[in-house]
């Protein structure tokens, strides 16, 4: 009984280390100007911040992920985004799991309020995140994620709240 | 034992000192957990 009890004392121990640097890292993001992959990061400060008409947003269908932060809280990460119809949308998935809803807290913050900046390219621009939980404009967009990207997401996902949809709106 | 609990007590301080100081190790860790995080929602 002894040995079982060292063996997992021994085993939590050395389990301690890969946690400690995990929580190190991550606490680091914290401080920086934005995020890295998926540790959040702090706000974003540096880059221009856009001003004028909206943008022509086909150019995102070249670019991978964007940083985007929300202001309340201050915390930026770094997501997927795609282009459809000349709107902006962002979305999270895995939101119909548990190890989902724990590590994407953006969505329900998004809901509660939506004032967020996002950064492409080095270029800061005011959006207002505004979900999109049904209707037909969900096919087109779906459409338009699983031709950029490697993703399942559909019409009947986005419905049944599994994958969480935001137009990046402007903001007014 | 008390050997044991001194080399833990030590690499946790190397740990966060390294992560923290040491330039692309906090990437690496990152890199590493987005792996194990991403297998773990699916």
């Amino acid at each position: 009984m002894k040995i079982v009890k060292r063996t997992i004392l021994i085993a939590l121990s050395l389990l301690l280390i890969p946690v400690t640097a995990v929580v190190t890292a991550a606490g680091k993001q914290r401080f920086a100007d934005g995020p890295n992959r998926v540790f959040s990061g702090g706000p974003l400060e540096s880059g221009e911040l856009h001003t004028g008409s909206e943008p022509d947003w086909s150019f995102v269908s070249e670019i991978p992920t964007i940083e985007m932060q929300l202001l309340d809280p201050p915390r930026s990460r770094r997501i997927w985004t795609a282009e459809f119809n000349g709107k902006l949308y962002v979305w999270s998935g895995y939101m119909g799991t548990v190890v989902g809803r724990l590590w994407k807290r953006w969505p329900v913050q998004a809901e509660r309020d939506g004032r967020a900046v996002i950064r492409i390219d080095g270029k800061r621009y005011e959006r207002q995140l505004v979900r999109i939980e049904s209707g037909e404009v969900l096919d087109g967009i779906s459409a338009a994620i699983r031709s950029k990207y490697p993703s399942q997401t559909t019409r009947a996902a986005v419905e049944a709240g599994d994958a969480w949809v935001f137009e990046a709106a402007p903001r007014d | 034992m008390q050997y044991f609990y001194r080399f833990i007590a030590v690499a946790l301080i190397v740990t966060v000192v390294v992560v923290a100081f040491v330039p692309g190790v906090d990437d690496l860790v990152e890199q590493i957990f987005q792996r194990y995080l991403g297998r773990a929602a699916r």
